[in-house]
C-alpha cells in the first residue's frame, strides 16, 4: 500500500480550485501511469479513458497495483511518469486538495468531532457555499442516502454501513467530476456488503456519478460496474464490460480470475474447409469446437471453458467423457466435478448444473460446450 | 480480592421506602461477600482517613480558629489583602503562564514526536521525561547555571556582541516560568502524545482529498481533536503550579513570591500557622475550581456538539 501523502501547500485555503467544467473533456483519462517502490514496479504503464457516468472497477489482487493507481488518480502519492487528466485539466503533479474530486475510503475516515451533518457540510464549508444552499444540498445528499434521521449523531454511534453511507455523502456532496473508492466495503460483512452494493450503484445512477472504484472481489465488480479493468502485475489484463470479460476473456488470467474456468490442455487442429471454428485436439483425446481464434495449426494450446457453460450430453456428442467425483448442492445448482479419461495430466472439470439434472457419483458422464463459450490461449502466453 | 468489587453498590440514600431499603442494607452487610469486600477496602479507607481526611480537616479547623480559641474568618480576609492577595494573584498569573508556554511548547514537541517513527518517538519521549526522575533542586541549579548573568547563554550571547546582553534572566519572572517550565513540561507532552497518537493520521488526507488545505485541515481536523488534551493539560499544569514551591522559591526574586512559598514563610519563620492554614485551604479551592472548570469546560463542549448546527 502506498504511504498517503500531503504535497505542501503553502497558499492558506480555501483555495479549492473549482471543480472543472464539464464538456471540455473526458472526466479522466490516464496515461502510461508509472510508479516503481524500491525498485519493484507497482504501475507499469497504465492507460485508460473514462466516460462520464460511467462506473469503473479496479479488479485485482492484492498487489496487482489497482491501489496505487487509484492513490495516484487521487494525488496521495506521485507517478515515476505519465499524466491524469481530469476534465481536461492536467493534474498530475497537483496536490490532492487542488483536484477536485471525491475519495471513500475503506477505514470510512469520519471527522469524529463532527456529527454526521457536519462532516456531509465540511467540504461544501470549505468552498464557501452559501448557508441556505449548503443546508439544503446536505439535506438532499443525506436524504438520498437515507441518513436524514441520523444528521446529528457522532460517527461513532453509527454501525459500519451507516458510517460508510455517510464517507459516500460528504465525498458526492460537492459533485466532484470523478469519485474515487478504495474498497469502501471490505470491511463490511457479506450481507451488509450486498445491501450497500445496490445502494451505491442506485445512488450513482441517480445522479449519474463517475466512479472508479477498487476491489478484489470479482462478484462485487460485475454486479456494480459498467467497465471492469482486471490488473495483474501492475498491468490492465483486460479493460472491457463485465460481460465481455466473462465471455471473450483475452488472457487465461481473466477466465480463470472472473470465471474460474476450466483449462484443458490440447493442440489446435484447424481442419481444411472448415474456417468458422478453431478445433482444438484435446489430450484427452476428444476434439473441442471453439469460436474462431488466432493459433497456428499445431500449436500447444489451453481451451478455458467457464463451469456454467459446460453441460452434459448423449455419449458421443460430447468432447470429453468422464466419472462424476462430487456433487455439491448449492441452492439451485449443483456443482459437479468430473476425472475425464484418456488422459491424467488434465485435471478435473467442473461443471455448475441446473439442480434437477444432476448426475450421481461415479456415474459415466460426456461433457459437451457451445463453441461460442470456449476460449482458446497459447501455452506461451502464461499464467 | 475481587469481593469488594463485586459488592452491591449501597442504596442511595433518601428511598422512597426507608424500611426497605434498610433492609436490603442489612442483607447486604450479612452477606459474606460484602463483609469480605469492605474487609478488604479498610486499610485503603484507614489510609485515606488518617492521611487525607484528617489532615484536611484540621487544617480547615485551624484556619477557622482565632487566637483566643472561638471562630474567625479573620485569617481568610487576611490572605485575601495587601501583600497577601498580592502573592495570591502572582501566583494566579505564573501558574496561568507556565501552563501556556507548556502547552505550546509541549504542543510542538508532541506533534512533532507523534509524527516519528516508533523507534525515534520513544528515544525522543525517554530524553522528554528521564529529566523528571532527577531532583527538581538539581535541575534548577542546572538552570541557575545556564540562566545566570555570567551563565553559559548570556557568555555566549555576550561573547556573539548580542545587543542588551547580558540579559536578566534569573531572579525574576522569565527565570521562574523557564524554570517551571521545564518541570511541566513531560506532563503536558505526556497528555498530548497521548491525544495525537489516537488521531488516525489519513484523517488529514481525507480532509486533504475533499479539498482541504494544510492550514484548514490543522484547523478545522487537527486542533479541534487535540482540543480535550489541551484543556485537560492547560487546567493539570495550572493546578500544579499553582502549589509548586522549589522552583519559584530558587530562581524568582520577592516579586515571585508564590503562595507555597508564602506558606512556608508563615510557618517557619512567624509560625503562623492560622495564616497558612487559610492559604492553604485558599489553595485547595482555587485546584477545586480548576477540576471544576474543566467538568464545565467538557459538559459545555458536550452539549455543544450535541447541538449541532442543523
Amino acid at each position: 500500500m502506498p504511504e498517503l501523502r500531503l504535497k505542501s501547500q503553502h497558499k492558506s485555503s480555501p483555495a479549492v480550485s473549482p471543480p472543472p467544467g464539464t464538456g471540455t473533456g473526458k472526466p479522466l483519462s490516464v496515461t502510461d501511469l508509472r510508479k516503481t517502490y524500491s525498485g519493484v514496479t507497482a504501475v507499469d504503464t497504465v492507460s485508460m479513458e473514462i466516460a462520464g457516468g460511467e462506473f469503473v472497477t479496479f479488479l485485482g489482487s492484492s498487489g496487482s497495483g489497482k491501489t496505487t493507481t487509484l492513490m495516484m488518480i487521487a494525488g496521495f502519492c506521485e507517478p515515476d511518469s505519465g499524466s491524469i487528466v481530469v476534465g481536461g485539466r492536467d493534474v498530475t503533479r497537483l496536490a490532492p486538495q487542488k483536484r477536485g474530486l471525491g475519495f471513500v475510503f475503506q477505514q470510512y475516515l469520519l471527522f469524529p468531532h463532527m456529527s454526521v451533518w457536519e462532516n456531509v457540510a465540511f467540504p461544501l464549508q470549505l468552498r464557501g457555499v452559501p448557508k441556505a444552499e449548503l443546508r439544503r444540498r446536505v439535506g438532499e445528499t443525506l436524504e438520498i442516502a437515507g441518513l436524514s434521521a441520523m444528521a446529528r449523531r457522532r460517527p461513532r454511534e453509527l454501525s459500519g454501513g451507516q458510517q460508510q453511507r455517510v464517507a459516500l455523502c460528504r465525498a458526492l456532496v460537492y459533485r466532484p467530476p470523478v469519485i474515487l473508492m478504495d474498497e469502501p466495503l471490505g470491511a463490511l460483512d457479506k450481507k451488509l456488503r450486498d445491501q450497500l452494493q445496490t445502494e451505491i450503484k442506485r445512488i450513482q445512477q441517480e445522479l449519474g456519478l463517475t466512479v472508479i472504484y477498487v476491489t478484489h472481489d470479482q462478484e462485487e465488480a460485475l454486479v456494480l460496474s459498467d467497465r471492469i479493468a482486471v490488473m495483474r502485475d501492475g498491468r490492465i489484463d483486460q479493460f472491457d464490460t463485465p460481460r465481455e470479460l466473462f465471455e471473450r476473456p483475452r488472457t487465461p488470467f481473466v477466465a480463470d480470475f472472473l470465471g474460474a474456468a476450466n483449462f484443458l490442455p490440447g493442440t489446435v487442429q484447424q481442419r481444411p474447409g472448415d474456417g468458422a471454428q478453431t478445433l482444438v485436439r484435446l489430450d484427452t483425446g476428444g476434439l473441442l469446437k471453439a469460436r474462431p481464434q488466432a493459433g497456428a495449426e499445431g500449436a500447444r494450446v489451453r481451451a478455458a471453458v467457464q463451469p456454467g457453460r459446460l453441460r452434459l450430453c448423449t455419449p458421443g456428442d460430447g468432447f470429453c467423457t468422464g466419472t462424476v467425483e462430487t456433487v455439491t448442492y448449492v441452492g439451485t445448482l449443483v456443482r459437479v466435478t468430473v476425472r475425464p479419461a484418456g488422459d491424467a495430466d488434465t485435471g478435473l472439470v467442473r461443471l455448475e448444473l441446473p439442480a434437477g439434472r444432476a448426475p450421481v457419483i461415479g456415474e459415466q458422464v460426456s461433457l459437451a460446450a457451445d463453441p461460442d463459450d470456449v476460449s482458446v490461449f497459447a501455452v506461451e502466453g502464461g499464467g | 480480592m475481587a469481593g469488594s468489587v463485586l459488592a452491591p453498590a449501597p442504596p442511595a440514600p433518601g428511598t422512597k421506602a426507608p424500611a426497605a431499603s434498610q433492609g436490603r442494607l442489612r442483607r447486604a452487610l450479612s452477606e459474606r461477600r460484602t463483609r469480605f469486600g469492605l474487609l478488604n477496602a479498610a486499610p485503603v479507607v484507614v489510609y485515606l482517613l488518617v492521611l487525607f481526611v484528617y489532615p484536611i480537616f484540621s487544617t480547615l479547623l485551624l484556619s477557622l480558629k482565632s487566637e483566643d480559641g472561638g471562630w474567625t474568618l479573620h485569617w481568610y480576609a487576611d490572605a485575601l489583602q495587601g501583600s497577601n492577595l498580592k502573592v495570591l494573584l502572582t501566583t494566579l498569573r505564573i501558574s496561568a503562564e507556565t501552563s501556556l508556554l507548556s502547552l505550546v511548547i509541549g504542543f510542538l514537541l508532541a506533534a512533532a514526536v507523534s509524527r516519528l517513527k516508533p523507534l525515534w518517538a520513544g528515544l525522543v519521549m525517554v530524553i522528554v521525561i528521564v529529566p523528571h526522575f532527577i531532583s527538581a533542586l538539581v535541575r534548577t541549579y542546572g538552570w541557575i547555571i545556564l540562566l545566570g548573568e555570567h551563565g553559559v547563554i548570556n557568555n555566549a550571547l555576550t561573547d556573539l556582541d548580542v545587543p542588551g546582553a547580558p540579559f536578566q534572566m534569573l531572579y525574576n519572572e522569565l527565570g521562574v516560568v523557564i524554570g517551571t517550565t521545564s518541570v511541566m513540561l513531560p506532563y503536558t507532552v505526556l497528555l498530548l502524545y497521548a491525544v495525537m497518537k489516537g488521531i488516525d493520521r489519513r484523517l488529514p488526507a481525507a480532509a486533504a482529498s475533499m479539498g482541504a488545505g494544510r492550514l484548514t485541515i490543522f484547523r478545522r481536523v487537527y486542533l479541534p481533536m487535540v482540543a480535550p488534551g489541551l484543556v485537560n493539560a492547560g487546567i493539570l499544569c495550572f493546578i500544579l503550579c499553582l502549589g509548586y514551591y522549589l522552583t519559584p522559591a530558587l530562581m524568582g526574586g520577592p516579586k515571585q513570591t508564590m503562595v507555597a512559598a508564602l506558606i512556608s514563610e508563615q510557618v517557619m519563620k512567624q509560625s503562623q500557622w492560622n495564616g497558612a492554614a487559610a492559604l492553604g485551604i485558599i489553595l485547595l479551592l482555587l485546584t477545586f475550581a480548576g477540576l471544576l472548570l474543566l467538568r464545565l469546560i467538557k459538559a459545555v463542549s458536550e452539549t455543544a456538539k450535541n447541538r449541532g448546527t442543523s
